[in-house]
């Protein structure tokens, strides 16, 4: 598995003490439960993609940590459901037993809605009402039905069925690319950006989103749990982009969904060389 | 070493991946950004053809401005003119781009007819966009031609590169085409329909064309702005080979020839050594026609194509007006929303030298006096009084380019009250035996402006000079006045016969008033130029020489030397003068044939950079004088 770009270590680690400072860990079964998951060591990828593209913007990282944390929220409460038994019934997440493995189904449901207030809160918390109103219409579109909860939705009703290429991008759009579209819009907010990066950013998000699911899919046919972290060959009964093009086509249109969000940023010239880099170690990501 | 062949379902997936806005980051976004949430066909086709639109005015409004300043000149002036211009047509491109654009995404959409196969689109998408190339490329040829017609790029060089230029502009517009209506064609056939592949790697190709024909298009467009300036010296050295004689140019407009005997010339106390008939021509614009006399080029050459032009708001420079009524229209339309302005024909619409201006370059000394569209005068060292002389001399204040050299104009005011008292004078002295009050009016008037044009002339002060050219518009105001239809529409016999009468009557007052000036004379040559003036059919006009050197005029045996062309007037000036001939000009010399013709390849361009001007402009004051005369309506 190929490394994290070095700059990772100092966005993963503000955003990191944000999420300690709001995740509760008081004690109660819930709150270890949200803990669990939130505060699980990962790559966060989202949550950097956040601040590089405040940043790119010319807007601050300890301004945008607040989104990027929000969104990393989102993020572990989607994988807690995903992994619930009636959805996916994933046993291992992040190298560890799935959040209802160890605290029980009912409790993680719970811990996820937890952690998904908690996004909300974050936002309304830290920004001011128009933007925070903005944000918050984001990120719920990026959950709603025609984001996380519309994906999972058809990725259930694929299980077990063949299905389409298009159905396939709707699912992945909708459980991936749904989220990095807002995590690169929101930092872009943060910064006060004007519509034209907005749309670059979107489009750079768009083209990578769809590139880590497809390596994901990869991972999950020719990875090992060590490599990932999770249970593979867990996506046996769906259809994936492997199923579509092979091993060797997967991975030259992820190549190619890179290389098309690299373009995107042509009009940040060497600024968005951090981004580039975000997509180098995506398109990288090794079985 | 194999290379493995490429896996068609990777292929297809790249395709599918593309028709779902992945792998494309470029001007297809540009296109179809804003319609990408447009449900139906024609709100999709509407504004994605906006944008089509938008490339169109971008890439074609600069080089149609190109085009536009050659074929109408005067029109730009300068680097700010021609951006202006470039902005209009860019709005004028953008509407006609954007309608095209749209139409050919509906026609497509109405040729699929149910049939939505990938191959179907494929063609109908290529068709339209073929057919935006194929029309740009057509447009901007065209245009090349008459660009280069006016600018003599006639080198293979720029040809390649404005060829090159075009295509890559229609390239870019047929496939900006190609795309929009291969989305349109994606609505209409709905969800089902399977897309044919995009090519993005073409883009990188076709982008860099787009930005080569901007670069181009700009770059031409300013070169063309500033080369004129250069060639007010760009011709060869005119040696003259004079005769130590200077050469008096009279010019009397609404003169009838059949006059002309029956007066003896319009001196008799002159030998009138020749005359020639001059072919009849359309003098019914004066501006028109005294052009033509000056430059020896006809309209289309020298580009004073009418006394009435339209400037176009933001633009210095002007548009011929007049002519059909069609064009009529549509000025009073332009004027009526304030798009345009009335003005009246100047010297930056002259793309011709006119003989005074060749003789200056030659070094002589040269002035003019009232000659049509010579305002604004230029900075050289040339006397010139305007068309628009004597009403800067009636209005005082600062100068606005109406006499040059701008010191002559302290020394005119002075004289002013004194020439405006002996014009009044002689006026007063001309309608003594007219009976009809009315018709005295005219005359006093008219008398009154020749012999104020003529006291200028004499009271230029400085050296003798080599060339003295002076324009009379008097009789032509009095004829037009006491004679035109409108005036005569429903008067008796017996009132036409007085106005006639009258008339003669300014025959006479001409006849004294310019003895003076055709008095022969060692050092003097003279030639009056006489055209018909405003009548509603072409008439012949006159030009006759003044003896005053047996030696230097052929004797002749009959007076009347034939016919000549009024284009064969300035360059039989020029020969008088010694100057060398522009092989360019239209007409040839033919009073003065024992002269032998030297020649050069060209006299270049009249400077056309714009002259320092300070004061008020009499724009308007000019327009309501010429309206009092007649002239325009």
């Amino acid at each position: 598995m190929s490394a994290l770009p070095p700059f990772f270590a100092d966005y993963q680690a503000l955003v990191a003490q944000q999420l300690q400072r709001i995740v509760p860990d008081r004690g109660s079964h819930v709150e270890r439960a949200m803990a669990y998951t939130a505060l699980a060591p990962s790559k966060q990828v989202r949550a950097v993609l956040v601040m590089l593209c405040a940043e790119l913007c010319r807007g601050q990282a300890s301004r945008a940590v607040p989104a990027a944390a929000a969104i990393e929220l989102v993020h572990a409460a989607s994988l807690i459901l995903d992994d619930l038994p009636s959805m996916d019934d994933a046993p291992l997440r992040r190298g560890r037993p799935a959040n209802h493995r160890q605290f029980g189904e009912a409790t993680a449901i719970l811990a996820a809605f937890g952690l998904l207030n908690l996004a909300y809160a974050e936002i309304a918390r830290a920004y001011e009402p128009a933007l925070a109103s903005r944000m918050s219409a984001l990120v719920s579109d990026a959950v709603g039905p025609e984001g996380l909860i519309g994906g999972q939705a058809l990725d259930l009703e694929a299980t077990d069925h063949a299905i389409g290429f298009e159905m396939l991008e709707r699912i992945h759009r909708g459980k991936t690319g749904a989220l990095f579209v807002a995590a690169a819009t929101c930092g872009a907010l943060t910064a006060g950006a004007a519509a034209e990066p907005i749309g670059a950013l979107a489009a750079y998000a768009k083209n990578l989103g769809l590139a880590f699911q497809i390596i994901d899919d990869l991972l999950d046919v020719a990875g090992t749990t060590a490599d990932t972290g999770k249970a593979v060959r867990a996506d046996a009964r769906k259809t994936t982009f492997v199923s579509f093009s092979g091993i060797d086509g997967a991975r030259q249109l992820a190549a190619e969904l890179c290389e098309t969000a690299d373009r995107a940023l042509a009009p940040f010239g060497r600024k968005a060389d951090r981004l580039r880099e975000l997509s180098a170690f995506v398109a990288a990501r090794r079985l | 070493m194999t290379t493995e062949p490429p896996d068609p379902r990777v292929d297809e997936l790249r395709r599918q991946l593309r028709s779902l806005g992945y792998l494309d980051v470029g001007v297809d976004r540009f296109l179809l950004g804003s319609a990408r949430q447009q449900g139906r066909p024609l709100s999709l086709a509407i504004r994605a053809s906006l944008r089509v639109g938008l490339l169109g005015g971008v890439l074609l409004g600069p080089a149609a401005a190109l085009g536009v300043g050659a074929r109408l000149p005067g029109l730009i002036s300068g680097v700010r003119d021609a951006l202006v211009i470039a902005v209009y047509l860019a709005l004028l491109f953008f509407v006609a781009v954007t309608v095209a654009s749209f139409a050919l995404s509906a026609l497509g959409a109405l040729a699929l007819r149910g049939r939505a196969d990938s191959p179907r689109l494929e063609r109908l998408s290529r068709a339209a966009g073929f057919a935006l190339t194929l029309a740009s490329v057509t447009y901007l040829t065209l245009w090349w031609r008459n660009a280069n017609a006016g600018f003599g790029w006639s080198a293979p060089a720029w040809t390649s590169f404005a060829l090159l230029v075009a295509v890559a502009i229609s390239l870019l517009l047929g496939h900006a085409q190609r795309i929009t209506t291969l989305a349109v064609l994606a609505v209409a056939a709905g969800p089902a329909a399977s897309l044919p592949a995009i090519t993005n790697r073409s883009w990188r190709g076709i982008l860099a064309g787009g930005a080569l024909a901007f670069a181009g298009a700009a770059a031409l467009l300013v070169s063309t702005a500033t080369a004129e300036l250069p060639n007010a010296v760009d011709h060869p050295p005119l040696t003259v080979v004079g005769r130590g004689r200077a050469l008096r140019v009279i010019a009397i407009d609404g003169f009838d020839p059949a006059m002309f005997d029956a007066f003896a010339g319009i001196a008799p106390s002159t030998i009138v050594a020749t005359r020639y008939t001059l072919e009849p021509q359309d003098t019914s614009d004066p501006a028109r026609a005294w052009t033509t006399v000056a430059t020896g080029e006809p309209p289309e050459v020298h580009g004073v194509r009418g006394i009435e032009t339209r400037r176009v708001a933001g633009v210095q420079g002007a548009l011929a007006a007049g002519g059909s009524a069609v064009r009529q229209a549509a000025g009073a339309a332009t004027d009526l929303i304030r798009l345009t302005r009335p003005s009246i024909a100047s010297r930056e619409e002259r793309r011709s030298k006119t003989a005074w201006e060749v003789a200056e370059d030659a070094g002589l000394r040269t002035a003019v006096v009232n000659w049509w569209a010579t305002w604004p005068a230029p900075p050289g060292p040339g006397i010139v009084i305007t068309d628009r002389g004597v009403l800067r001399l009636e209005h005082g204040g600062m100068l606005d380019a109406e006499i040059a050299p701008a010191d002559l104009y302290p020394a005119l005011q002075q004289q002013w009250t004194a020439i405006r008292q002996r014009a009044r004078d002689a006026a007063a002295g001309a309608v003594t035996r007219v009976s009809d009050p009315a018709a005295a009016d005219v005359l006093r008037r008219s008398a009154e402006l020749d012999t104020t044009i003529l006291e200028i002339l004499a009271a230029i002060p400085g050296p003798s000079r080599d060339l003295d050219v002076i324009y009379l518009p008097g009789l032509d105001i009095a004829q037009h006045a006491l004679l035109s239809t409108s005036a005569t529409g429903a008067s008796s016999p017996s009132a036409v016969s007085t106005r006639l009468a009258a008339l003669r009557e300014y025959y006479a007052f001409l006849h004294a008033a310019l003895a003076p000036l055709v008095t022969p004379s060692p050092r003097l040559d003279i030639l009056v130029v006489m055209q018909p003036g405003r009548v509603g059919t072409p008439a012949p006009g006159l030009l006759a020489t003044y003896e005053s050197a047996p030696q230097f005029y052929p004797p002749t045996r009959s007076r009347d030397a034939g016919t000549m062309h009024v284009e064969d007037i300035a360059p039989t000036i020029l020969a008088g003068l010694g100057i060398p001939l522009s092989r360019e000009l239209s007409g040839q010399p033919r009073a003065l044939l024992f002269i032998q013709k030297r020649y050069v390849d060209t006299y270049g361009r009249p400077f056309v950079a714009a002259t320092p001007r300070t004061g008020k402009p009499l724009d308007q004051e000019m327009i309501d004088r010429l309206r009092s005369l007649g002239y325009v309506k």
